[in-house]
């Protein structure tokens, strides 16, 4: 037997290269001065911006998730999914209520909450539904409306097209089963006692959902930086495409739903049903999301997600148009 | 018997990693660069739960069986690691003309800005004149102090064909990061010819004159300023 193959392998070869080739890029960006293309120095800003924003909402998705794994029974998320569905997808929709996080956070609870055995249907409300329904993006849509006619309009038509939209995709999932949803995850490790499973499904759970945040970040920067945002000027007066246009652009910019209420505002060209549309798909369907859902669930559970959530938007929004004349 | 486990001291490295992003941020006050002051609370919370999730990975990085590192254990660190080395490595920026080119001509910044009871009283503010595009009213109360000496401070975005005494004094208004900016713009007249170069900073002092769809100042004076400390503003 040859003794040479048999010993250890450590890995830390990987890691060197993988040190040396951040070097190589932390020199490169030293010396060639990119603050000196415009266009660079503003992929970086936003690029980066919107990782400081994101990342301590993925390592507290993390936590969350961890917290899950290692202290709450099994029995228990057995009993929850045991619930007929029909209560379990409108309690999970307003649980966000109690989540205070924006979008990043809720994917890796909703991830692990189906790898644990709730049904995902209530996972993958709850995952949609937080961003939409928690109280500081309530409040911030109300701050950004306020002293219009339409904050009412906003603040309701948000909240509860939200829930409506984010029912209606775990409705649609409602047959899924776990295994099918969520992807294979490296086969647990054993852990020595709860501390360190604790870190050990943290670590894991964020540096999985960092590399697909980093990607998301990295198209959503590019396309911040090299797509004019008046592309979608032309046609807020064309019914329906209006709508179409305004989710469109909220896919581009990836905005945290505690600030996209501010940018929606701003687009007085639309009508209150088009920047809804904004506001409610956004949240749920974006760049980095796009990313995020690719690698965490299955493909075809992606674009369930990106189909179910953009019909019903739109026919939702369409709704509230004609409801608002 | 226990021993370091090399894919427990990576996946440790990797939250030290940006853990010591946030406090540096915090430390250097480089946070004003990317997240408003609304926001910037991210940074410490981001710090403290990741260095408390390196240090508890460490004290738990010896193991009986030590996992080896993978090639995609190592790749995919790398890549949760490159946004600390962008941001590290690049010159502290921000969003300038170039971006302000791209925003404004769909993006108004009419979400933000003052009440029409703000306007009316007190120093007129780039505040003011973004809450002067959120309704009739309140671009009214705007113009009724048409005439008022006011004082700015923004970056010079020159378009193509203005005069050369012209230029728009551009501001950014932040509400959580950089990526939601939207631009505060005034046309500054009367300023001292080929002086002052696109994305300089600048402090405009003049008579304010609403018109129409625009905010129009006559300088009479302009002098160059350091970039602020805090270049955007807050919610």
């Amino acid at each position: 037997m040859d003794v040479a193959r048999a010993a250890p392998v450590s890995g830390w070869r990987y890691a060197a290269g993988a040190a040396c080739g951040l070097a190589a890029v932390a020199l490169a960006l030293h010396f060639s001065d990119p603050a000196r293309a415009a266009g660079v120095a503003n992929f970086g800003v936003v690029f980066s911006s919107l990782l400081i924003e994101a990342v301590p909402f993925i390592a507290l998705g993390a936590v969350v998730s961890a917290l899950i794994e290692v202290f709450v029974p099994a029995r228990l998320i057995t009993r929850l999914a045991a619930l007929p569905a029909s209560l379990q997808v409108p309690a999970s929709g307003l649980a966000g209520l109690c989540f205070p996080v924006c979008e990043c956070g809720s994917v890796p609870v909703a991830r692990r909450l189906v790898a644990k055995g709730l049904t995902p249907a209530a996972a993958i409300t709850f995952m949609l539904a937080a961003p939409v329904l928690n109280p500081v993006v309530i409040a911030s849509t109300a701050i950004a409306y306020r002293g219009r006619d339409s904050v009412w309009a906003m603040v309701l038509g948000r909240v509860g097209l939200g829930l409506v939209v984010a029912m209606a995709a775990g409705w649609v999932m409602a047959r899924a089963k776990p295994g099918e949803l969520v992807r294979a995850e490296a086969p647990a490790r054993a852990h020595e006692g709860r501390a360190a499973g604790f870190f050990g499904h943290l670590a894991g759970d964020f540096v999985f959902m960092g590399r697909y945040l980093v990607l998301g970040a990295a198209i959503a920067a590019a396309l911040q930086t090299f797509v004019p945002q008046d592309v979608v000027a032309s046609v807020a007066d064309l019914p329906v495409i209006d709508l179409a246009a305004m989710m469109g652009l909220a896919f581009v910019l990836s905005l945290c739903s505690e600030s996209d209420a501010f940018v929606a505002a701003s687009f007085v060209q639309f009508g209150v049903g088009a920047q809804l549309a904004f506001l409610v798909f956004g949240p749920m369907v974006d760049t980095k999301l796009a990313v995020l859902y690719t690698g965490t669930f299955s493909r075809a559970f992606a674009r369930t997600v990106v189909v179910v959530v953009f019909a019903v938007t739109l026919a939702g929004t369409l709704w509230i148009e004609v409801l608002l004349g | 018997m226990r021993t370091w486990s090399p894919d427990r001291l990576l996946s440790a490295a990797t939250l030290a990693s940006w853990a010591g992003l946030f406090w540096w941020l915090l430390a250097s006050g480089r946070t004003a660069l990317y997240l408003s002051g609304r926001t910037s609370w991210v940074v410490p919370l981001g710090g403290t739960i990741l260095t408390v999730a390196a240090l508890g990975r460490l004290a738990s990085a010896r193991a009986p069986r030590p996992e080896p590192i993978t090639k995609r254990g190592a790749l995919a660190s790398a890549a949760v690691v490159l946004p600390v080395v962008v941001v590290v490595a690049l010159p502290p920026t921000t969003l300038g003309s170039y971006a302000a080119a791209r925003r404004s001509t769909l993006v108004t910044a009419g979400g933000f800005g003052s009440s029409r009871e703000e306007i009316a009283s007190g120093d007129v503010t780039l505040f003011d004149i973004a809450g002067a595009f959120r309704s009739g009213e309140a671009m009214r109360a705007l113009t009724a102090r048409a005439g008022r000496e006011v004082s700015f401070t923004g970056f010079v975005d020159r378009s193509e064909g203005m005069p050369a005494e012209e230029f728009l004094l551009t501001r950014f208004l932040v509400s959580c990061c950089a990526a939601d900016a939207l631009t505060v713009q005034v046309r500054v007249v009367g300023a001292p010819p080929g002086r002052f170069e696109q994305d300089d900073w600048v402090r405009v002092t003049g008579a304010l004159f609403p018109l129409g769809d625009e905010v129009i100042v006559d300088a009479s004076d302009v002098s160059s300023v350091a970039r602020p400390e805090h270049p955007y503003l807050g919610t």
